[in-house]
């Protein structure tokens, strides 16, 4: 069924790193040019986001088999931690001309709390991008492997875990912005946040985290323990039977997902400019899982695919059929689950195996009529 | 003197006893203010709602005295719309009949020529005393005890006399206790000390929440003159008052807790089936309740383009409840035979696919019934409250907590008791098994799914009568759903209904002990992921020799 990665490996790798070469390059350059605007660039770094976002989904879900619905909550987190740096970064040039962030100066917040303190210097906050969804998944992940909650319910406890996050930062007395969440950015290490320029340089580095994040799991996938991780997918049990603790590699690949989401996020939230709790709504992490699956799962391609199809179909249908695009995301997402199991770069194996079983078949049916007419000769 | 002014026409048709009409006809056009007295007084054994009505026309100024050509005093009302000089027609207040002139036409004049008949401090007391004592012994029990509540509170002092021979005929055992409580409040005021003591200790053990005022402003007094042993009595009054309250609080909370997993419970146990029977991730459950709630709502619509009203547009909601069923059920049937019954094998799958359905029916809604909330009203006999020692129980609660029960041992019954819930049962613990006796798998799966679906409807037709019905009602349903199921156990009804009224108590203890429904419910969903590293596979797991 799967085709060996050698046979065809050589083809699709030049054909990566061509798309990679003009995701990277490319696209800046067309923009410094002219020849891409500036608003399109912001959109594909934008999807860029999701495809990162798409990626650490179909870890979990396509090489692990768990279906995890909160990886918003980590996707959303870790733009939080960035957010936050960037909050602070807007000084007085906030609307009430203040210290603080607008929104606590709103609550009648006269100090910082505590916690915001660190999040001034950029390195903590790009820390605390991978710490804080990464500690959330361990902790959460601690307990939910080792009482062996799997398949459906992980699913469900992650939704639940993902609601109960999304209630707690609508509430103002977080101090995470409440319902509005962070917005109105000014600068970022020093540059302005709104400039073409910025922008350019933030679109070119969700580009290559992107390439970086694909490499890496592409490496972590087609290791020894990739390996494993596909194994416990197919039959968790015999894992078990044969040695091996299929807690601690679940615990793994999910810290090391809810890392990347909480990357994908980061780079999300300067680029389009806001965060707020909706980002975190069991929703969102749906759709992520719904670019995967459109894309194909089990591929680290496809979520890529996936991520930025499904948006720009998003994006011309909200404008183009406002009143119809939930019904067009939500029946082409039917018909895919239905017909496309493997998704976008399923479909010339899936068109391969319908041909090769055409095939069996026809050769079966010659077989049974030459044995048929051989039992009637006799 | 006085009989003088009686007009003529009483006279002439003197029944054995004078009407109330009658009597205040008579009483407006009295110049002795002390007459005009005992005839009010006289009306305290009339029928309350006359006798209120008439009085408080009196009061307002809409009595008038009328000179007949005989230089008589009759009381008239003004009859209808003023013409195009201001004036009216009259007819008189004791029979209601026209008021003719001498030659047989109507009489018809202005307010200014008219004498209004008018009231003084004193007469007012009087009919307030009336009408007072006459709610007091209104035949209508709710009326009678909201106006012995009210006479407590007053504390008139002067009405001790009437509470305490109203106590001795008095029948009904809430209005009773309410005239006990409102006597004692009474006594409060007394003059003598050693009264309000007992007031204050009888108040006390009855645990009154209308007297701790009243109890306040004694114990003041109480301090201010000394009397060590009043205050004492007060604070104990009111120490044994707070802990009433408690006890009502309490009480309130368990209760609400209650029929807040009893709301729970009916938007799982459709869940419990179709994801704990049948390992089927309906995540457009939500909007199977919805099509209950809309079906609900256009019952009602129905009803009401009939013109139907009082009883039988009530009856609109017992229309309503099999019509959601059967309009839940017949989607759930579509779904089921359209989609999910390729996916028996890829349970995460079907997660995405029906989300998939969910957000295409969610946007069908929208465009049919418009994105915002539609109105749906509840039936009289869903509406009110029943009151115990001071808990408040509101009938669309008690109504849905008896709906939980009903629908609870349906599904038991049918799942136990029937030839189908046999079938299901065999189907559900091994498919392949049941096909090779003979049963047709793919009916009963289709027939589970749509009864699970019903069930939801079913939980629409009555959110409906607790909160908004709108697009995204499903979406505050469906996680709860299954956290509900998940806790329960898997493939077990029973628990499904335990672990919902658990999370239903926890959601209400710990909103009223933190006084924030947000906090309360993240603090649940907490407990609930710490709960199952505990049982894993919630409170009743399925036990079974079979690897995942």
């Amino acid at each position: 069924m799967n085709t060996s990665p050698n046979a065809m490996a050589k083809a699709p790798t030049i054909g990566l790193a061509v798309i990679a070469l003009f995701l990277v390059v490319g696209m800046p350059s067309l923009n410094a040019a002219g020849v891409v605007s500036d608003f399109h660039l912001n959109t594909w770094g934008k999807y860029l986001c999701y495809a990162i976002l798409a990626i650490s989904v179909d870890l979990l879900w396509g090489y692990t088999g768990l279906l995890c619905l909160g990886q918003s909550l980590f996707f959303a987190l870790g733009g939080y931690m960035f957010g936050m740096h960037l909050m602070l970064m807007i000084g007085k040039m906030g609307a009430y001309k203040s210290d603080l962030p607008d929104f606590m100066v709103f609550l009648g917040r006269k100090e910082l709390p505590g916690f915001w303190e660190p999040f001034y210097s950029f390195p903590f906050a790009a820390l605390m991008v991978f710490l804080l969804p990464g500690v959330l998944a361990g902790i959460f992940g601690y307990l939910a492997f080792r009482s062996r909650i799997k398949g459906v319910y992980f699913s469900i406890l992650t939704q639940a875990l993902t609601y109960g996050a999304a209630l707690m930062f609508f509430r103002n007395e977080l101090y995470m912005g409440g319902n509005n969440g962070f917005t109105d950015f000014r600068s970022i290490l020093g540059a302005d946040i709104r400039s073409p320029e910025t922008k350019r340089m933030l679109y070119i580095a969700s580009a290559i985290t992107l390439v970086l994040v694909f490499l890496f799991c592409k490496w972590l996938t087609t290791s020894r323990y990739g390996l494993i991780q596909r194994a416990i997918r197919d039959s968790e049990n015999r894992v078990l039977f044969s040695g091996y603790s299929a807690a601690n590699f679940k615990l793994f690949v999910f810290v090391i997902s809810a890392m990347i989401a909480g990357v994908g996020g980061a780079l999300y939230v300067p680029q389009v400019g806001i965060i707020n709790p909706s980002e975190m709504m069991t929703e969102k992490s749906l759709e992520a899982v719904v670019w995967v699956a459109v894309g194909g799962r089990g591929t680290l391609f496809g979520p890529i695919v996936g991520a930025i199809l499904v948006n720009y179909l998003k994006s011309w249908a909200t404008t183009e059929f406002p009143d119809y695009w939930l019904i067009i995301m939500g029946g082409s997402f039917v018909l895919v689950v239905l017909f496309l199991p493997k998704g976008i770069v399923g479909i010339p194996a899936q068109i391969r195996e319908l041909l090769a079983n055409r095939e069996s078949r026809r050769a079966a049916a010659a077989e049974d009529e030459l044995l048929n007419s051989a039992a009637k000769s006799e | 003197m006085a009989g003088l002014f009686v007009p003529l026409s009483l006279a002439a048709q003197e029944p054995p006893a004078k009407s109330p009409r009658e009597i205040v006809a008579e009483a407006a056009v009295l110049m002795d203010a002390d007459e005009q007295r005992v005839l009010v007084e006289s009306l305290a054994t009339a029928n309350a709602d006359e006798v209120v009505s008439l009085l408080a026309k009196w009061r307002e100024g809409e009595i008038y005295q009328w000179q007949d050509d005989e230089g008589n005093s009759v009381a008239v009302l003004l009859d209808g719309e003023p013409d195009g000089d201001e004036k009216f027609a009259l007819v008189t207040l004791a029979a209601g009949k026209p008021v003719l002139a001498a030659d047989g036409t109507a009489v018809r004049m202005t307010k200014d020529e008219l004498y209004m008949a008018d009231t003084d401090s004193k007469l007012r007391r009087v009919m307030k005393g009336v009408t007072d004592r006459l709610a007091l012994s209104s035949p209508d029990v709710p009326k009678r005890l909201r106006a012995v509540q009210d006479t407590g509170l007053e504390q008139d002092l002067a009405k001790l006399p009437l509470l305490e021979q109203l106590t001795v005929v008095e029948k009904n055992g809430k209005v009773k206790q309410a005239l006990a409580e409102a006597t004692a409040m009474l006594k409060l005021r007394s003059e003598d000390m050693a009264v309000r003591e007992t007031a204050v200790k009888e108040l006390g053990a009855m645990g009154s929440i209308a007297s701790q005022g009243a109890i306040k402003t004694v114990r003041d007094e109480a301090d201010q003159g000394g009397l060590v042993s009043l205050v004492a009595a007060c604070d104990q009054a009111q120490k044994e008052i707070d802990s009433h309250i408690s006890f009502v609080n309490s009480a309130g909370t368990v209760f609400r807790g209650i029929s807040k997993g009893s709301i729970l419970l009916i938007a799982a146990i459709g869940l419990a089936i179709t994801f704990g029977l049948m390992g089927v991730i309906n995540m457009a459950h939500g909007e199977l309740i919805v099509v209950g709630a809309y079906t609900t709502y256009m019952v009602q619509n129905l009803f009401a383009k009939w013109n139907l009203n009082g009883m039988a547009w009530d009856m609109y909601f017992l229309v309503a409840i099999p019509a959601s069923f059967l309009t839940a059920a017949l989607v759930g049937l579509i779904l089921e035979r359209g989609i999910i019954r390729f996916l028996y094998k890829r349970p995460l799958e079907s997660l995405l696919a029906t989300w998939g359905v969910s957000m295409v029916m969610q946007q069908l809604f929208r465009l049919t019934f418009g994105a915002n909330n539609v109105q749906v009203e509840s039936p009289a006999f869903l509406s009110g409250n029943w009151t115990v020692n001071d808990i408040v129980f509101g009938w669309n609660r008690v109504f849905v907590i008896g709906f939980a029960v009903l629908i609870i041992f349906l599904t038991w019954a049918t799942l136990n008791k029937t030839s189908l819930g046999l079938l299901i049962r065999a189907v559900m613990q091994n498919r392949s098994m049941a096909a090779c006796m003979g049963i047709r798998t793919e009916r009963v799966n289709m027939m589970t799914f749509a009864f699970g679906s019903g069930l939801a409807g079913l939980a629409g037709a009555f959110l409906s009568q607790i909160g908004n019905v709108g697009p995204n009602l499903g979406q505050d349903y469906i996680v709860d759903s299954f956290m509900t199921v998940v806790v329960g156990g898997v493939g077990n009804i029973f628990g499904t209904v335990i672990s919902a009224l658990g999370i239903g108590m926890a959601d209400q203890s710990l909103q009223q002990i933190l006084g924030d429904p947000v906090t309360g419910k993240i603090l649940v969903l907490g407990a609930i992921i710490l709960f199952l590293q505990w049982k894993p596979s919630g409170l009743f797991a399925t036990r079974s020799r079979s690897l995942d």
